[in-house]
């Protein structure tokens, strides 16, 4: 059922006012921070407001502009993109929060909190985009609106890192204008909501080349090996970009892309005839492996999380080759799973380095002793990337294991037990050295956090409990991602 | 109404003539009568779009000679780039008023504004032109024009630059006229119709064949199409920045027009193929998107940049003209229009810069971005533009050429393009670099202020034209797809 | 008219064009350039005019006891206008080289390329 409703253009549209407001009205610092949580709550409210809805299977939707002529900037909420913009928006707030008590005496605010919001404005415009072409101008978009964040300390290793992240990501974006063209040219339409736009393509000589085209060009932002070069290097960034990059926004639209390029540009059907996916569900278990081992080998704690994300990341792309059911539940419930604990283990990040100026794992020996609460986050962020049940991670990793034997791919079991088994050589040690050690070195001042980058990491690895035991919650992002299965055509029936 | 379309032409002319009397007392007031000028060719321009889009295309016999043999004014989906020679046209004339004043000696000015409103006038009128002989004039209009305004702000490099553009121009133009006068030889006729009518008759085939030959060569050069570009880098740069943004933005245009014009007479013969040189054209256009961006990466002048952009551009439009499918010709068209908008913006924003900062490389203007938010919000978008991203008017151009591209099943062309747009892409990259994140080398650009409102303004307003113009950019894509429709068709 | 194509006279015309582009590409003064420009719209207006030429044709002036065939008189109006445009570049050009020649002190292209 398909329902016409502003809503859906002013989500992204708040985002978009606050940006403005911010820079035309954002020197004072008070301003600045009412108009961005301001903003953030209000959107946060909105999208709230069509839950109800995406979890009865209404679709919304509005068109904007006629641009370009025919196809047109359209807005269409499903299931899965509301499941998007619900843990974008609400890691919004958290972040807003933080980057608020993180950025306090940093140069250029105006600058940063406005690009901020022009980000998570484009995010949303991503998750609510009704074809291919409007998905195209937002990722886009968000690609220039993070260049600035991203090179915030002007430093010649920011510009470096900056400069390496437009290369990656504008390449990958032409790579998508290209798919999007081939698939207007093929289907003659790039509107969403079909179950396959490709459907009646099959046997065209240019097919493989949209597949490659669009899966390379998502796949840049979501770091599938080896197009994954940007993300480590772009660490230099203050740590609430990192989140943004990291978990909010960039590489979720990333993968968000690919699940709109294998459930509604080609189709589960139409995929399963061609056999593209077992190379991508190949490529995806191999950079879960291999970026979980470059990981072990990182000594920086933010490096470590760049490589735990790249490999966290191709679960999702895992679950959506896998063309089952539960495989896609998984891949889309990872979406929230990955980006809560990971925007916890930058919170903590961040604190850790606002307070004591300690960024390598080994001077995180002792912390627990001193500041509890920070380790605490980081303790439950840990497990759930573990794995351990009761934890968000553990229900990824079960739907996957299950998605797997649904497709008779035995491995993935495997694979996720190797995977968790990596996890914890590299978190669990610093979960132990971190309580279970005296600290050292510590100048005797050194306290918790402050609270305004203390309280969000807090909530969000609360987040992350619940988000591990609420599975038969309804309301729930579990339950929203139940309803995406059901009622997003073409990914299959109900597990 | 009736007398609109001739009028659209000959307003900038005859005030163009007039205006040395009216600034003879009041120099001050050359540029008021040049604005008012430009408003009124604007509105006029609006009215006939109007009807265009109401009738469809409308002709008007000068002086009341029926066509062939009267000189016929004709109003159809090509001549509706008028409207871009307008809105760049005011746009440049408002800008003139502070820009003039410091960088054209007083005793010029008359003539300078002068000289714009005959360039503008002349464009009008090749955009309307419907006979081969108006076509030249018109063409000789404005070049003559052109090469006295890329003088006009004085100086050695310019006059150097003035002279190698007018040698290229003045035998190109000769190319043209050679063309004309062997059709007019082997048809008996110049209305362009008529021409493309008798020409299926003639039997002499090699002086058709060097009609086109002539024709093309003479285009391709007035198009500064890559390799024939040598003249333009050069000019563009180092004209008055007003002048810049007319040359870039409009006069480069007459090359693509004249061939989008001129082309279509040689469809109907049944003994020539058109398809090699299409492909020739689509070469050169391909190498001209990659070989002008990479020429434009190698800069550090601003408005050299922006000059071997141009190049690059123009490598689109004649892609698009040479792909020759419906879609590619609509790009193509349709890239006419919005560059026109695109490129006036950026030459105007990096002038207003220049003439504010006094530096005109990247080295020196470093930081320059802080010290004009207004100026450099209006280049950003301008930047954005051009490189096509989505949804501002440069991407319209883009989409189309690819899908065109893929229609004619040429998926390699539609791959040299996007390379060429990443190129680009690095190198507007370079210029918000500088503009915004690197530290300033100089310390006077801290110091330096914002544009006055007479430059801004037009800055603005064209900036905002570049976003909007994709939003709603529905019209535009129309015409184009109607023009690219009779051109695809034969003529 | 189309028969002409054979005549004599249009490779007299071709040779002029010929001789003029290689003066403007080859010759270093700029005022020898710019007669090597003059050469070649001789050419073309010379080849345009004759173009309209009939045989045994009379100038086509109407009136009592003239009778037809007229010579075509379309291409003397036309090359009437190309001569004027000739000339106002003719104009320019020769001003642009006297700025030239105050600013950097020669006309000859090559030292002027030292210049730069």
């Amino acid at each position: 059922m398909e329902v016409l409703d502003i809503r859906v253009v002013l989500a992204p549209g708040i985002s978009l006012l606050c940006a403005l407001l911010v820079f035309v009205l954002g020197r004072h610092d008070g301003w600045r921070a009412t108009f961005t949580l301001g903003a953030a709550l209000i959107k946060l409210v909105l999208i709230l407001t069509l839950l109800p809805g995406s979890l009865e299977g209404v679709v919304y939707v509005y068109r904007a502009f006629d641009f370009p002529p025919g196809i047109g900037i359209a807005f269409r909420v499903d299931g899965l993109g509301m499941f998007f913009a619900l843990v974008s928006s609400t890691l919004w707030v958290l972040t807003t929060i933080y980057a608020i008590g993180y950025m306090r005496d940093q140069h250029d605010r105006v600058r940063f909190f406005g690009f901020f919001a022009l980000c998570v404005s484009t995010t949303v415009g991503i998750a609510f985009a009704a074809n291919l072409l409007t998905l195209l101008l937002f990722y886009e978009l968000l690609t220039i609106c993070t260049y600035p964040l991203v090179i915030h300390d002007e430093t010649p290793a920011a510009l470096k890192a900056g400069r390496k992240y437009l290369a990656y990501t504008l390449a990958g974006g032409a790579l998508i204008l290209l798919g999007t063209v081939l698939v207007q040219h093929l289907a003659g339409s790039l509107a969403f909501g079909t179950g396959g736009l490709l459907a009646g393509a099959a046997g065209q000589p240019l097919l493989p080349l949209a597949f490659v085209a669009l899966v390379a060009g998502f796949g840049v932002k979501a770091c599938l090996m080896p197009l994954h070069g940007w993300l480590p290097t772009a660490m230099v960034a203050p740590t609430p970009v990192s989140a943004l990059l990291h978990a909010v926004a960039v590489v979720k639209a990333g993968v968000f892309g690919l699940l709109r390029v294998i459930y509604d540009v080609f189709g589960v059907e139409l995929l399963a005839g061609l056999g593209y996916t077992s190379w991508l569900a190949a490529l995806a278990a191999f950079t879960i492996l291999a970026a979980s081992f470059a990981a072990l080998a990182q000594v920086n704690f933010k490096r470590r999380l760049a490589w735990s994300t790249i490999s966290q990341l191709s679960y999702i792309v895992l679950g959506a080759a896998l063309l089952t059911p539960f495989a896609a539940l998984a891949a889309i419930v990872h979406i929230a799973n990955q980006a809560f604990a990971k925007i916890t283990m930058f919170f903590v990040a961040g604190a850790v380095e606002r307070t004591t100026g300690r960024t390598e794992l080994r001077e995180l020996t002792g912390l627990g002793h001193v500041m509890p609460w920070t380790m605490t986050a980081f303790t439950i962020a840990a497990l759930s990337f573990v794995g351990v049940p009761l934890f968000a991670g553990f229900v990824t990793k079960w739907y996957l294991s299950l998605g797997g034997l649904q497709a008779g791919a035995w491995w993935v079991v495997l694979l996720m037990l190797a995977s968790a088994l990596l996890n914890a050589a590299y978190w669990l040690p610093v979960v132990y050295r971190a309580w279970f050690q005296p600290p050292r070195g510590l100048e005797p001042g050194v306290r918790e956090a402050p609270l305004l980058l203390l309280a969000p990491a807090l909530v969000s690895a609360a987040y992350v409990l619940l988000l591990g035991v609420s599975t038969r919650v309804p309301g729930m992002p579990f339950s929203l991602a139940e309803a995406a299965v059901r009622f997003v055509s073409g990914i299959g029936a109900a597990p | 109404m009736e007398h609109l379309l001739p009028l659209a032409a000959a307003l900038p002319l005859v005030a163009a003539a007039l205006l040395p009397a009216v600034a003879w007392r009041r120099p001050d007031a050359a540029w008021g009568w040049a604005v008012a000028v430009g408003a009124g060719l604007l509105g006029i321009v609006g009215l006939l779009l109007r009807r265009l889009l109401q009738d469809g295309p409308f002709s008007y016999a000068v002086g009341g000679w029926a066509p062939p043999w009267g000189i016929e004014l004709r109003f159809d989906a090509l001549s509706a780039f008028s409207l871009g020679i307008a809105l760049v046209g005011v746009a440049v004339l408002v800008f003139s008023g502070r820009y003039a004043q410091a960088a054209v000696p007083p005793q010029r000015r008359a003539w300078y504004y002068s000289l714009l409103l005959v360039n503008l006038g002349g464009l009008v009128g090749f955009a309307c032109a419907a006979d081969l002989f108006n076509l030249f004039v018109c063409m000789e209009l404005v070049s003559v024009s052109s090469y006295a305004l890329v003088a006009a702000g004085g100086g050695r490099i310019a006059a150097l630059a003035a002279f190698k553009y007018l040698v290229a121009g003045a035998v190109s133009s000769l190319l043209v006229l050679f063309a004309v006068g062997i059709l007019h030889a082997l048809t008996g006729s110049l209305n362009m119709a008529d021409v493309a009518l008798r020409l299926a008759d003639v039997e002499a085939r090699g002086p058709v064949l060097l009609a086109l030959g002539a024709l093309t060569a003479g285009f391709m050069v007035k198009a500064a199409l890559f390799p024939l570009h040598l003249w333009l880098p050069d000019a563009h740069a180092s004209a008055p920045s007003p002048v810049s943004a007319v040359l870039s933005a409009l006069v480069v245009k007459l090359g693509v027009l004249g061939l989008a014009r001129v082309l279509p007479l040689f469809a109907g013969l049944d003994w020539l193929v058109l398809a090699p040189l299409h492909e020739g054209l689509a070469w050169l256009g391909a190498i001209a998107i990659v070989a002008g961006a990479l020429a434009a990466l190698l800069q550090e002048d601003l408005k050299l940049m922006l000059a071997y952009s141009t190049v690059s551009n123009i490598g689109y439009i004649v892609l698009g003209l040479g792909l020759a499918t419906p879609l590619a010709m609509t790009g193509g068209l349709v890239h006419v229009f919005y560059h026109a908008l695109i490129k006036a913006t950026l030459f105007l924003a990096a002038g207003a810069i220049i003439h504010q900062a006094g530096f005109r490389t990247l080295r020196d203007l470093r930081g320059v971005g802080r010290a004009m938010p207004w100026t450099g919000v209006a280049l950003s978008l301008g930047v954005l533009a051009i490189v096509g991203l989505p949804p501002t008017a440069g991407f319209l151009g883009k989409w189309y050429l690819l899908l065109g591209a893929l229609e004619a099943g040429r998926p390699g062309f539609a791959v040299a393009l996007l390379a060429g747009a990443l190129l680009i892409f690095v190198y507007y990259l370079r210029i918000l670099n500088a503009f915004y994140f690197r530290a300033p080398l100089r310390e006077q650009i801290l110091a330096v202020r914002e544009a006055p409102l007479s430059m801004l303004l037009p800055v603005m307003a064209l900036a905002l034209l570049c976003l909007l113009g994709g939003l709603f950019g529905s019209g535009p894509v129309a015409l184009a797809a109607l023009a690219a429709a009779r051109l695809a068709g034969g003529g | 008219m189309d028969g002409g194509w054979q005549h004599l006279d249009y490779f007299a015309f071709v040779a002029l064009f010929c001789i003029g582009l290689y003066v403007v590409l080859a010759k270093s003064n700029l005022v020898k350039k710019l007669l090597g420009l003059n050469i070649m719209e001789t050419s073309v207006f010379a080849f345009i005019v004759t173009s309209g030429m009939v045989d045994g044709g009379t100038a086509p002036v109407v009136g009592p006891g003239i009778d037809a065939p007229f010579a075509s008189p379309l291409p003397h109006a036309l090359i009437l206008t190309g001569i004027v445009v000739a000339v106002s570049i003719t104009a320019l050009a020769l001003a642009l080289i006297v700025e030239i020649k105050r600013q950097c002190g020669t006309i000859e292209a090559d030292e002027l390329k030292g210049a730069e």
